[in-house]
């Protein structure tokens, strides 16, 4: 039998440069302590000495890890997470669902780690523990969605993929003579499932995101780019070994729990992420609209960014990762009178999408008005905006771009053009307006490309503000790049206190994630409520399953875990660990590998001026501003306490030596945590 | 589409059992009927051609479970028919089936083990669009090819792909023509894949493999009750109905069907 239940014991480990493959095995300690997904790959990020500022982020010395859970395999809504130094030199660990996961699972292992650097684009046939690296030139350069699909008919399992054996005599004689075989054999099945990263990572735009399905991504931080600069194309995985359960029964009866929690969960059933955009906007104002001036349309009847909309225009079907019943994404084509985007196929848009690629844009509003006016147009106008939306959302999806720091790179150039801070000439000559998609699908071209001035607007948002803040000899520039820890701030504003607490994008692990929780523990200075949120979602990565069903999961979480590994004795305070181990780690990661001297100056602090700066200019909670204006209590008072109450210090926030003893992490982290305190 | 009620809740019979001389077993009807063998292995399709006073819901036979046991009125000429507009490919159906049929052939080596490979009804997802592969029941046409057989089982060196009448077989199945394979007779994959082949040569994907014996395995229908449409979270995503007609109308190779799905749902033409 296993020495593992849940858990396979294995991670495989790819050298590109020599093409070795080796298996590790770290043993169970190291399991409990980590579980998987985003703590074990921060674990090993850390072992491995990447915090080194001498690893550059696209050198072939970084690791690139693909991580799964305990759980991932036959519970449902497992996720995947890619775990590496982000191009932008800080922790990345970044989440995907679909069917890939648990195949991973089912395949042996529970992760894959890729270093070095190939000579020519390889991707990595993963068929159980036959892990083969192979040339990937036929696909490279191909978009996400056409690149998926040569990939998954390349990987059949070993049973699915015999040569002919069929004979004429084998039919009757009828039969022979009217519909001879063709003796091709089998290989008609389409099992394997796909990650791969579209001619964007291929290329190394820094914002470059990891795919799979088409349209769901590890979004954030380039983790396509570091694979990109490996000239790993992507993984195909094909398992047949199937998920290993120390009490099956008891596993399997949770899960149905959980899935019929979710069949009455009608918010996800009905329009996923897209039932909250108009919520966002009119009773939270909190939506990205033009570069964040306005969270708020004057005019509530801008509604193309509601999923009811959306519906009635656009859903064909709804599609869900294995065993979840939310189905949360939903495939839709577009009807347009523009050809550039009638007939475009692609998802919803989600949430983020929606926000960072949509308003952000001004594709809602009528031409030759601002949000502050009335709309002035009809259903059909408003169809329209969407079809903007939903065929700029095909497009970073299928150049394999995170679409939130695509957006709020292309919100600072239009609002810089909106002043008149740059020219069309700056930009390679295209006139990049509000609302404009033409414009921005032409100058995404040229980001994907690297062309012109794509190769600078390449490095994502706030580089983009550096260049021309230097060029135009203007560092005001700099001041309109919405980022957080210089990426770009997702579809979630902090200025209105309806949503999320500035202290919560401050302290947040992985730069300027909206989905690391804690945020009721934030708006209360209730520190140690907000820590305990933050240490649930790292939980929550390393199982590894989706924030979307956590309330589904509710109180079945720590039972389907020991059901999973049998790991009996595991209690709540050894889940919250798993999050402290990965928050301690992170911090500590960050901090080495830019080499910080003052954290909270040269990092923490680096956040929208216009959260302070800009009240909110409509909407419900107009005149809003980010902690009531207060940047003294943020950073001097409040953030020092946070630190405080995670064990940190509280002039760098540093975890203390007591701190990584304590949570048993002190063998990875000690050295450095020193040489910072 | 024709529409039942869910598979979840046993449903109402719609009209007063009939005597069991309704009831036309396939030898029955391949003894009496001879001239007119022209699609008919599914026993219940041929019995309401040759009685068409029959009722669409039967008394279940007399061997039958005990009442207080879920049974099915469902029988011969049912098959299962997914909606591609309603499915989300989360795989349910699939862990249902490798679930049942693991526990059932393999309790020891299993006991611990969730393995989709043990599964006969598989979806497979592309882009945006899902197909669930099952066995469609296939039939070759006598008048053409000489044979009404399955295309699986006429190929099938061993005689292993049997076709259970109507009232016989396994305890809890209702008969009905379902296919079951004789684990004895197959030679597993080692030695020969024939059924998958033609199958998937010519027809769909309907034929796996187990991944320990590697014998093959296809749908039997749960022999008339479908686990697959009982776990089903999607209203009329995966459907058990009385289609009466000959399965290969409803076959595609996973590959086509995904660039028909891509044609019909989304006006697209991809090559895959």
């Amino acid at each position: 039998m296993a020495d593992f239940y849940g858990m396979t014991g294995k991670i495989a480990r790819v050298d590109l440069t020599s093409g070795n493959i080796d298996v590790i095995e770290p043993g169970e300690e190291i399991y409990r302590k980590y579980l998987g997904g985003s703590a074990l790959g921060a674990y090993f990020l850390m072992k491995e000495g990447i915090a080194d500022p001498g690893i550059q982020p696209l050198a072939p010395e970084n690791l690139w890890q693909v991580m799964i859970g305990p759980v991932t395999g036959a519970a449902p809504n497992p996720r995947s997470v890619v775990v590496t130094k982000s191009p932008y030199n800080f922790f990345c660990a970044t989440t995907c669902g679909g069917n890939a996961p648990a195949e991973l699972k089912y395949a042996g292992w529970d992760g894959i780690q890729v270093v070095g650097k190939a000579s020519k684009p390889v991707y990595l046939a993963v068929n159980n523990e036959n892990i083969e690296i192979r040339d990937a030139s036929h696909v490279w350069g191909m978009g996400v969605e056409e690149a998926e699909m040569v990939l998954k008919k390349e990987v059949l399992a070993e049973l699915e993929s015999r040569e002919g054996m069929i004979r004429d005599a084998d039919l009757t004689p009828e039969w022979a003579e009217m519909r001879p075989p063709k003796r091709l054999g089998m290989g008609q099945k389409r099992l394997a499932h796909v990650w791969l990263i579209g001619p964007s990572g291929e290329n190394q735009v820094w914002y470059a995101a990891t795919m799979t399905e088409g349209a769901r991504a590890h979004g954030r931080w380039g983790s396509g780019a570091v694979a990109g600069s490996k000239n790993l194309k992507g993984i195909v995985v094909r398992g047949t070994k199937g998920h290993m359960l120390a009490d099956k029964e008891t596993f399997l009866q949770l899960t149905a729990n959980i899935q019929a929690s979710m069949r009455n969960n009608y918010f996800w059933r009905s329009y996923g992420t897209a039932g909250i955009g108009a919520r966002s906007a009119y009773v939270e104002d909190a939506f990205p609209i033009r570069n964040w001036q306005w969270c708020c349309w004057a005019d509530p009847t801008v509604k193309a960014i509601t999923g009811p909309f959306m519906d009635q225009t656009s859903f064909v079907r709804k599609s869900a990762c294995s065993g979840c019943v939310l189905h949360c994404l939903y495939p839709i084509e577009t009807t347009s009178e523009d050809e550039l985007m009638d007939g475009t196929l692609s998802d919803m848009p989600d949430w983020e999408a929606m926000g960072m690629v949509g308003g952000m844009l001004g594709y809602m509003e009528m031409k030759g008005t601002t949000p502050s006016d009335p709309f002035t147009g009809n259903h059909n106008d408003q169809a329209e905006n969407l079809a903007k939306l939903q065929f700029t959302t095909f497009l970073h999806d299928n150049y394999g771009l995170d679409f939130i720091e695509g957006g709020a790179n292309l919100g600072l150039l239009m609002e810089l053009r909106q002043r008149n801070l740059i020219s069309a000439d700056d930009l390679d000559g295209i006139d990049l307006q509000w609302g404009d998609v033409h414009a921005v699908d032409a100058l995404l071209k040229k980001i994907v490309q690297r062309e012109g001035v794509g190769d600078r607007l390449a490095q994502g948002t706030y580089e983009t503000a550096k260049y021309f803040a230097e060029l135009k000899g203007n560092p005001e520039i700099i001041n309109y790049a919405m980022t957080a820890h210089r990426y770009g701030q997702p579809a979630h504003d902090v200025r209105s206190p309806a949503d999320k607490n500035a202290l919560e994008y401050v302290t947040v692990n992985r730069s300027c994630a909206h989905t690391g929780g804690g945020g009721s523990g934030f708006k209360q200075g209730d520190y140690a409520a907000a820590i305990s949120g933050q240490n649930g979602t790292c939980a929550t990565n390393s199982l590894s399953i989706c924030t979307f069903a956590s309330g589904d999961w509710g109180g079945f979480t720590l039972d389907i875990l020991k059901a999973a590994t049998g790991w009996n004795d595991f209690t709540e305070e050894d889940r919250n660990n798993v999050g402290a181990r990965e928050y301690a780690l992170s911090r500590l990661f960050d901090v080495h590998t830019q080499q910080l001297t003052d954290p909270k100056e040269q990092y923490d602090k680096q956040v929208p001026p216009r959260w302070f700066n800009d009240p909110l200019p409509t909407g419900p909670h107009k005149g809003a501003v980010a902690y009531e204006g207060n940047t003294a209590k943020l950073f001097n008072e409040d953030l020092p306490a946070y630190w405080a109450a995670r064990g940190w210090t509280e002039d760098k926030g540093i975890p203390t030596e007591k701190t990584l003893k304590d949570l048993g992490i002190d063998d990875v982290a000690l050295d450095i945590a020193r040489q910072h305190l | 589409m024709t529409q039942v009620e869910r598979r979840d809740q046993k449903p109402e019979p719609k009209e007063e059992p009939q005597e069991k001389k309704t009831k036309v077993t396939r030898r029955d009807f391949l003894v009496g009927a001879g001239s007119l063998v022209v699609g008919g292995v599914i026993g219940g399709v041929v019995g309401v051609q040759v009685a068409p006073q029959a009722p669409p819901v039967e008394e279940a036979a007399p061997e039958a479970p005990a009442e207080e046991e879920a049974v099915s009125p469902y029988k011969a000429g049912y098959t299962l028919v997914f909606d591609p507009y309603q499915c989300t490919g989360c795989m349910l159906c699939a862990v249902a089936c490798a679930e049942k049929y693991s526990k059932e052939l393999f309790p020891e080596e299993t006991k611990n083990m969730v393995n989709l490979e043990f599964a006969r009804i598989r979806p497979m997802r592309f882009q945006y669009v899902d197909v669930v592969n099952v066995c469609t029941y296939c039939q070759l046409e006598e008048w053409a090819e000489g044979s009404s057989n399955f295309p699986c089982a006429e190929v099938c060196p061993e005689d292993a792909i049997l076709t259970i009448p109507e009232g016989e077989g396994k305890e809890g199945y209702y008969g009905m023509g379902y296919k079951w394979i004789d684990r004895d007779k197959c030679l597993g994959a080692d030695k020969c894949w024939r059924c998958a082949e033609i199958c998937e040569d010519q027809f769909a994907s309907g034929i796996s493999f187990d991944p320990i014996e590697k014998k093959a395995q296809v749908c039997s229908r749960c022999g008339g009750d479908p686990e697959c449409v009982k776990v089903c979270p999607e209203p009329m995503a995966l459907q058990w109905v009385p289609a009466s007609r000959n399965g290969r109308f409803f076959a595609n190779q996973p590959t086509a069907y995904a660039e028909l799905l891509y044609r019909k749902m989304y006006n697209k033409r991809r090559e895959l």
